[in-house]
């Protein structure tokens, strides 16, 4: 086997494309027969066989060569011929095989896919395999099967609710502490969809597992009701809301002993209500609130779902909330105010006249000048 | 296709559409077809229109002034972009000034193409980037070629207006194939630009909104850069979304502010030397546009301040390399 490497002393070209063969691939040669014309980004070259054989072509015509490269073999026999593209079939199909089916990815998402069991060749063609892409992909398959080891929810006794908490952050801590005094019902599990607190506790609560969890543990009876305890989103919030709802799992209201409850005032399912909490006469309130403590909402205010406020926010009578409204702390409303759905408060404002759904109240904070304190002379 | 091809496609293309293209240059005709051959088999289908002129980039210069205020459109080749010094005052103080000196009442379309850069172990006078010099000269468009430009397009473009052109062609391009329209390497392969403006190629792998770097470069640094990205972008999912003007002067901000609105942080690549330079100006403006965008202060990267040397690993030691722009990037998009 003898190649044929381009002559050229063209230093400015380290690649040249084929622009004609003169003999067919497979055919016999004669040495100094002109077999192939290339071209270099500075001339046209004629390619002469350096000695006579049947001659395997590496390239075709338009095909772009690498000049250090050979341009074509040949070989003494026709046989010999043979067994060399042979074995150049063969190593093309393993490194077609060994490419992810075709599938173009990063390294890191290679990994993913072997650590999910993500069939590369699954995958979309076209585009950059990443490791988001792979998981997505896992994600849209099944879930990750979960670690054999996570535990179970507490037991409770007969006659007691068994609460099971949605999210693990703090908000878990204040629920909680809101449910402990309360002998008729218990918290006895906790789900998040972040894997790295499974197996852990929250107040010697266990944290079962994720949303898959709170599918199956509820179908095994393993608890009576569920509350989001997220406080900080109400993205979050109203996700976990409509997934219990497709669930079949009833949400239930968490509210501290030393919320003031006056008379006629209704409440929906599922809402949080912290320490100290206010609701006037007649007031209505929606499902799946949290309310910071100290909350305040007047006579015959409204309120509807999924909202967030923080500690201190302060409500006079005949105030409507929207969906979703977020409050920041210490917020006061005047009489009659509607807030409308997907309202932003930034803490400290006080809202004077109506706001618009999906509008953003912003307050330009008095800040603090913090200097270092002057020691006497 | 190679660049080096296109471009001479183009120029051809520009002889065959319009009578008044004149191309001029030393050691254009054939056989020898110009010092990179972009102009090779031109002399002989256009023997009148295609001229080998004497070594003399100022007359060169000079000549091409006359001929587009006689209602010629020339085209100039001045063999190594190193020589452009010599055109200097012409282009200056001639070429882009009469066009508004006249107030429009006359014009000087005057194309001038050359060859920059290193890369090849030319040594002092023959590896230089110079255009930096040629930014902001009013009335003067400098535009650089790419392997992302369809020259023909460009081309066109210019004898399409009266502004005069700087066209800087990275050496090193011209053997590498052009990749315009969508590259199937290349994953994802957008153009801006305003209406009036040349585009501006964004190559990314992932949408935007993922690419935590803007990288801005031109030239062959444009394929240095693209080479490190998809690297990186491979081995460790860094993303950064790298943004090629075809114009350098003026500079079209729009593409360029969209991206680094997104991505919080910007890298500059060119191989001229640093400072005072294209990366700084791009840097300046862009970092008081978007002060509040970015996360960190722009990043220019040059090569450094000196004399081009002769051997190769000196050479490679002094521009800006595929090493030197990993680090920048690794740095930026932290």
């Amino acid at each position: 086997m003898k190649p044929i490497i381009v002559p050229t002393t063209d230093v400015n070209s380290e690649t040249a494309i084929v622009t004609a063969w003169h003999v067919l691939d497979r055919s016999l040669v004669e040495a100094g027969d002109n077999v192939a014309e290339v071209e270099t980004s500075k001339s046209v070259l004629d390619v002469a066989a350096p000695e006579a054989g049947y001659l395997l072509r590496c390239a075709e015509v338009g095909e772009e060569i690498v000049l250090a490269k050979p341009l074509a073999y040949l070989f003494a026999s026709v046989g010999e011929l043979d067994d060399h593209a042979a074995r150049l079939a063969d190593a093309a199909a393993e490194k077609a095989s060994s490419s992810n089916g075709g599938v173009r990815a990063t390294a890191p998402a290679i990994q993913r896919a072997a650590e999910l069991g993500v069939d590369m060749a699954s995958l979309r063609a076209g585009g950059l395999v990443t490791v988001k892409v792979v998981e997505a992909a896992a994600g849209e398959r099944t879930e990750v099967p979960p670690p054999p080891d996570l535990p179970t929810p507490l037991p409770a006794p007969s006659g007691v609710q068994r609460i099971a908490l949605i999210g693990a952050g703090l908000g878990a801590t204040q629920v909680i502490d809101i449910l402990a005094p309360d002998a008729s019902r218990r918290a006895v599990a906790i789900v998040d969809d972040d894997q790295d607190r499974w197996a852990g506790q929250v107040a010697g609560i266990p944290i079962v597992g994720g949303t898959r969890q709170l599918t199956e543990h509820y179908a095994e009876d393993r608890f009576d009701a569920a509350v989001v305890a997220i406080g900080s989103s109400v993205p979050a919030r109203t996700r976990f809301r409509e997934l219990c709802g497709d669930l079949g799992i009833p949400l239930v209201n968490a509210i501290d002993p030393s919320a003031k409850i006056a008379a006629e005032v209704e409440f929906g399912a599922g809402n949080v209500v912290c320490a100290f909490c206010h609701f006037g006469v007649g007031t209505r309130v929606g499902d799946n609130n949290f309310l910071s403590a100290y909350n305040s909402f007047d006579h015959h205010s409204v309120l509807g779902t999924d909202i967030a406020t923080g500690p201190g926010c302060m409500t006079s009578g005949l105030v409507r909330i929207g969906d979703r409204a977020r409050l920041g702390t210490g917020i006061f409303v005047e009489p009659h105010v509607e807030i409308g759905a997907g309202v932003q408060v930034a803490s400290g404002a006080v809202i004077v006249s109506s706001v618009p759904a999906e509008h953003a109240v912003k307050r330009r904070v008095a800040t603090m000048a913090v200097v270092p304190i002057r020691r006497g002379g | 296709m190679i660049y080096a091809r296109a471009l001479g496609d183009a120029l051809r293309h520009a002889l065959e559409a319009d009578p008044r293209v004149v191309l001029l240059g030393e050691d254009i005709l054939d056989p020898y077809g110009g010092a990179f051959k972009v102009t090779r088999g031109l002399s002989t289908d256009f023997p009148t229109r295609v001229r080998a002129t004497p070594v003399s980039e100022g007359a060169i210069a000079g000549v091409s002034a006359g001929l587009a205020l006689a209602g010629f459109r020339p085209i100039a080749e001045i063999m190594f972009g190193d020589f452009l010094g010599l055109c200097f005052d012409q282009i200056v103080n001639h070429i882009a000034k009469y066009g508004p000196m006249y107030n429009g009442a006359t014009t000087c379309p005057v194309v001038i193409r050359t060859p920059s850069g290193g890369g090849r172990a030319y040594g002092p006078t023959h590896s230089q980037s110079l255009e930096k010099h040629f930014l902001g000269v009013p009335n003067l468009r400098v535009v650089a070629a790419s392997r992302w430009h369809d020259p023909a397009g460009l081309f066109e473009d210019f004898l399409a207006g009266d502004a005069p052109v700087l066209h800087i062609e990275h050496k090193l391009l011209y053997p590498l194939q052009i990749e315009t329209g969508n590259g199937a390497d290349l994953g994802e392969f957008a153009e801006g630009g305003g209406e009036d403006a040349l585009p501006t190629v964004s190559i990314r792998f992932v949408p935007r909104e993922e690419c935590s770097l803007t990288v801005v470069a031109y030239g062959y640094q444009a394929e240095l850069s693209r080479r490190v990205l998809e690297r990186l972008a491979i081995e460790q999912e860094l993303f950064a979304e790298l943004l090629v003007p075809a114009q350098l002067s003026p500079i079209d901000w729009g593409p360029l502010e969209r991206s680094v609105t997104v991505t919080g942080s910007l890298l500059t690549v060119e191989e001229g030397t640093g400072g005072w330079s294209w990366g700084t100006e791009v840097a300046a403006r862009l970092g008081a546009r978007l002060f509040g965008c970015l996360r960190r202060a722009p990043s220019v990267l040059a090569s450094a301040n000196g004399v081009i040397p002769g051997a190769p690993d000196r050479e490679a030691e002094m521009l800006v390399g595929e090493r030197q722009i990993e680090d920048a990037v690794m740095e930026a998009a932290a």
